[in-house]
């Protein structure tokens, strides 16, 4: 008994041991490999134990048992059986907030498990292209029958494709404060005087959602000018909070008076009731754009086609913006309609991703140091 | 003996090597990501090391730094002042409702930081409750200041100071008070001069426990920051984990400061005990048995029933009543139970299903973590291992260090390509949940399988070793029966703490496996505040529901066993 507790206790011992002392040899032994034999072993040792070697990224195409593995950070509810029902694969979903998928992709990149991504963070995807983990130059059928704006936000080498656009920020006022007239009506009426210590926004270096708008005004203006926007409106004594959310809590408890507010944010208060108003600027919201990539690796990579195709198809985004819980946006392809209660002028304005992905460090930790001082 | 302290060293070396894996190498490689950004990606590549030194260059990391420095010292002092004169009271005297007390404890214990934060944040801002219902406008300018997060800080870790200084007043060795006593000694000198200074290691450890939880905790400066910005070392490693671009050797750096300041407070530790022996329980030690007080017993009642209003009340009692309230206050403040109704209406399944894998991630955890937790404290208790303090440490990094690190290290270490061929790949299983909340478990069980374990004396299981019993003969016949009411304890604490751990499970849950925090984390994004509310209160009524069912289930057996 004491014999066979103790070879039990030192076999266990030692493979943990062994297996600690291997992790980070074995996985540089690992990636020789790969870089040898291009793209072939990794991508099929990704996901389950049961699945055979295969040698070709891409050779399951009849195999539909196994599911396709997409990350995304909305509309989780009801993408799945859509999808499942319409082409017959089955799909696996991780959702979570913007920064928590983009911290699982960049945890994984050394094994990725993920197939397809699909989020509105269109600066941290067009990076992840730059490094080359996601699937190029392939076409999805309806690339032409997405609307002017959507085609312009399509890269050179095609690796991602936008579904939709939605304002990062629109202005929020609370009607009991303020009406039609003397709310704040374009970005620079926030810097004004009457407006001091009443708006709130998100914090950038925290909300994803808050860079998109930020990004567009550092882009248009040049970064000085953006950065003396900025220090104007946190000298107005702007409320800055962590999350959208946030925001829309304390423009209904009456903390701030206007804000700028997420698009579906704005549009969810004003649904369930709250005393608030939505202004479009006339020189555009700064937009939010949700793409879909393929991992460069996937080994589904017919049944991630699938996927974007699906996304990308007018009947898809019709569905998404009747049914879906982030459903006020603009559809990427042409002859889907938008909310009907969505402003008519809704007029959108976007930071070029190349531009937005490359500064995204340096401008949130400008907001991040501002912040504490 | 000899074989008594090999088979210890056996047990030692294999406790090492599982706490090794579980806490130190995910925490290793985070931290590594500073010296190797690229490692586990393939690549070599020397890091950038001024990163160390950017904690003093850029502003918010060294606001992180200082705030923590405070944070962490001011709850130890209070803290730990707080728990060990309440353990005093509380061991000297008896009253009714003591039993609350350490009911209260154990539920402050298991409640994730972010509910009592939320809670304190619900109840004292500007327009919360204390102003609304209580007029107490003041409050908010007192709670949103470093000294009153403090406070905030002090009420919700004190129990970790409290539970180790009461465990250690179980025994008391009473010729020595009555020395002084004798000799002239006043009884405030007696206790400053003989009871305090024997009490000091277990003061100490209950001012490490604090410490670690303090300085780790993520919960009270995400739930502030809505209302009072004061950023801490686990909230700038959360930022740069979790925005755009992701930074791992930035919450490289900062895990690394964050590390050395528990080593900085285990070195203060140790420097205070220096030299000095503390084995002072011999055959003359009596157990304590609390006595009436003479006088004045009104008001240890009194005071125990508002301090117990204050800690508890206040945090859960905010959310209650959040997650009864309107869903708008366009609407007004009105009572309702939409909410509840919500969590389980029409075929929204999501709750039930996150609640479902929860339960049994906790519990499969629990088990696990009871499993090692015991092992960890047979040694630190009987062995003679020589690594026996590193052992100690490492048993309670897991405290200090924030979930999301080692969430983010599960993936660096348990998603490596090779695995797969070993049937190792263990992320993107649920697994990779149980293997997390096993680490974070192992403080709380260790703790107090250890407090269980100091009862024993060694004699009793050399003896049966003397009459030819195995080890796990001595274990399973001996140790266990005499330490099991500890733990059940410990095991339904675990149970208790697991199930509501955010950070592990947002990081790794696996595709199509949502979990309970999960599911309450996205209703606060999707702007459903009474939701979350409800949801979280639901998820706790019904974990002290099964910890109060394991209770009697498993109870009268313990006094069989004992009759």
């Amino acid at each position: 008994m004491a014999n066979a507790y103790r070879m039990k206790g030192l076999m266990l011992a030692s493979v943990l041991m062994a297996t600690a002392a291997l992790s980070a040899c074995g996985n540089n032994n690992n990636n020789e490999a790969n870089a040898a034999a291009a793209n072939s072993t990794n991508a099929a040792a990704t996901t389950e134990a049961s699945t055979e070697p295969t040698t070709e990224a891409a050779a399951d195409t009849a195999d539909k048992s196994e599911p396709l593995v997409v990350y995304l950070n909305d509309f989780d509810d009801i993408v799945k059986p859509m999808f499942e029902e319409k082409t017959g694969y089955k799909l696996e979903i991780v959702s979570g907030n913007g920064a928590e998928i983009a911290s699982r992709i960049e945890a994984e990149k050394g094994n990725p498990h993920w197939d397809v991504v699909w989020m509105d963070s269109m600066p941290t995807i067009d990076q992840m292209s730059k490094k080359g983990q996601l699937l190029d130059n392939w076409a999805p059928s309806n690339l032409d029958g997405l609307t002017d704006f959507a085609k312009s936000l399509v890269p050179a080498n095609n690796t991602y494709f936008p579904t939709g656009e939605h304002a990062a920020s629109v202005i929020v006022y609370n009607t009991k404060a303020f009406d039609a007239s003397s709310a704040p009506k374009t970005w620079d009426d926030l810097l004004d005087a009457k407006f001091k210590g009443v708006v709130g926004m998100a914090d950038p270096a925290v909300a994803a959602p808050a860079y998109p708008f930020v990004a567009w005004f550092f882009q248009s203006k040049g970064m000085d000018q953006g950065k003396s926007y900025f220090d104007g409106l946190l000298k107005n004594d702007v409320h800055v909070y962590p999350k959208n959310p946030n925001v829309a809590k304390a423009l209904t408890d009456g903390e701030i008076k206007a804000a700028a507010l997420q698009e579906s944010n704005a549009y969810t208060l004003k649904n369930a009731g709250e005393p608030v108003d939505i202004i479009w600027p006339a020189e555009g919201a700064p937009a939010s754009v949700r793409v879909a990539a393929i991992q460069k690796e996937s080994k589904h990579q017919e049944a991630a086609k699938a996927f974007v195709e699906f996304l990308l198809d007018p009947a898809t985004q019709q569905a998404l913006i009747d049914k879906g819980d982030e459903s006020y946006f603009e559809p990427s392809a042409k002859g889907v309609n938008a909310k009907a209660d969505r402003a008519a002028d809704a007029k959108l304005v976007v930071a070029e991703a190349g531009w937005a992905g490359e500064h995204e460090g340096e401008i949130k930790q400008w907001f991040a140091d501002k912040a504490v001082k | 003996m000899l074989r008594f302290g090999m088979q210890g060293n056996r047990t030692g070396w294999l406790v090492l090597a599982v706490l090794f894996l579980l806490i130190l190498l995910p925490l290793i490689a985070v931290v590594i990501q500073v010296l190797l950004p690229g490692v586990f990606f393939g690549h070599f590549e020397l890091g950038n090391l001024s990163l160390l030194l950017d904690v003093f260059r850029r502003p918010l990391w060294y606001v992180s730094l200082k705030n923590s420095v405070i944070l962490g010292i001011g709850t130890t002092v209070l803290a730990t002042i707080a728990g060990t004169a309440i353990a005093m009271a509380r061991s000297n005297w008896t009253f009714p409702g003591a039993k609350l007390l350490d009911f209260a404890v154990w539920i402050l214990i298991i409640t994730p930081s972010f509910i009592l934060a939320q809670g304190w944040v619900m109840f004292a801002s500007a327009d919360g409750l204390a102003a609304q219902w209580l007029g107490w406008h003041s409050l908010h300018s007192f709670i949103f200041q470093p000294v009153g997060l403090i406070v905030v800080m002090t009420l919700s870790k004190f129990p970790l100071a409290y539970l180790t200084v009461y465990s250690a007043l179980e025994w008391k060795v009473d010729r020595l008070s009555e020395a002084a006593r004798l000799s002239g000694g006043s009884s405030w000198t007696v206790w400053r001069t003989i009871q305090a200074p024997l009490l000091l290691p277990a003061i100490c450890s209950g001012a490490m426990l604090v410490f670690m939880d303090t300085v780790g905790d993520f919960g009270l400066p995400a739930s502030i920051a809505t209302i009072f910005r004061f950023p801490t070392l686990p909230y700038s490693i959360y930022s740069a984990l979790y925005t755009s671009p992701i930074r791992f050797d930035m919450a490289g750096a900062l895990s690394f400061y964050l590390v050395m300041l528990i080593a900085l407070a285990m070195s203060v530790q140790l420097y205070a005990m220096r030299k000095s022996r503390y084995d002072f329980l011999s055959s003359r030690a009596t157990r304590s048995e609390p006595r009436k007080p003479r006088k004045g017993g009104i008001y240890l009642v009194i005071g125990n029933l508002v301090f117990l209003a204050v800690v508890i009340g206040i945090p859960f009692g905010s959310n209650l009543l959040m997650s009864i309230s309107g869903s708008s206050l366009g609407k007004g403040r009105e009572l309702t139970f939409e909410h509840y109704k919500a969590l389980f209406a029409g075929n929204n399944d999501m709750l039930l299903e996150g609640l479902t894998h929860s339960l049994e991630i906790a519990a499969v955890a629990a088990v696990i973590g009871l499993f090692v937790g015991f092992l960890v404290a047979y040694v630190l208790t009987y062995s003679q291992f020589k690594l026996r303090k590193t052992i100690d440490v490492i048993s309670l990094v897991s405290l200090a260090v924030p979930g999301i690190v080692l969430g983010i290290g599960y993936i660096f270490i348990w998603n490596q390509a090779w695995l797969e061929k070993i049937g190792l790949l263990l992320y993107g299983t649920p697994w990779i949940l149980i293997l997390a909340s096993v680490a974070g478990v192992i403080p709380v069980i260790t703790r107090v399988v250890v407090g269980a374990m100091a009862k024993v004396p060694r004699q009793l299981l050399s003896a049966a070793q003397m009459q030819g019993a195995s080890f796990s003969q001595r274990l399973v016949s001996i140790l266990m029966p005499l330490i099991k009411g500890a733990m059940l304890y410990a095991g339904l604490a675990a149970f208790g703490a697991s199930v509501f751990d955010l950070a592990i499970s947002s990081i790794l849950y696996p595709p199509n496996f949502m979990t309970l925090p999960v599911v309450i984390n996205k209703a606060f994004e999707d702007l459903k505040f009474g939701y979350a509310a409800a949801a979280t209160l639901t998820g706790g009524g019904l974990v002290i529901l099964i910890i109060a069912v394991m209770e009697l289930l498993i109870k009268p057996s313990r006094k069989r066993v004992k009759s």
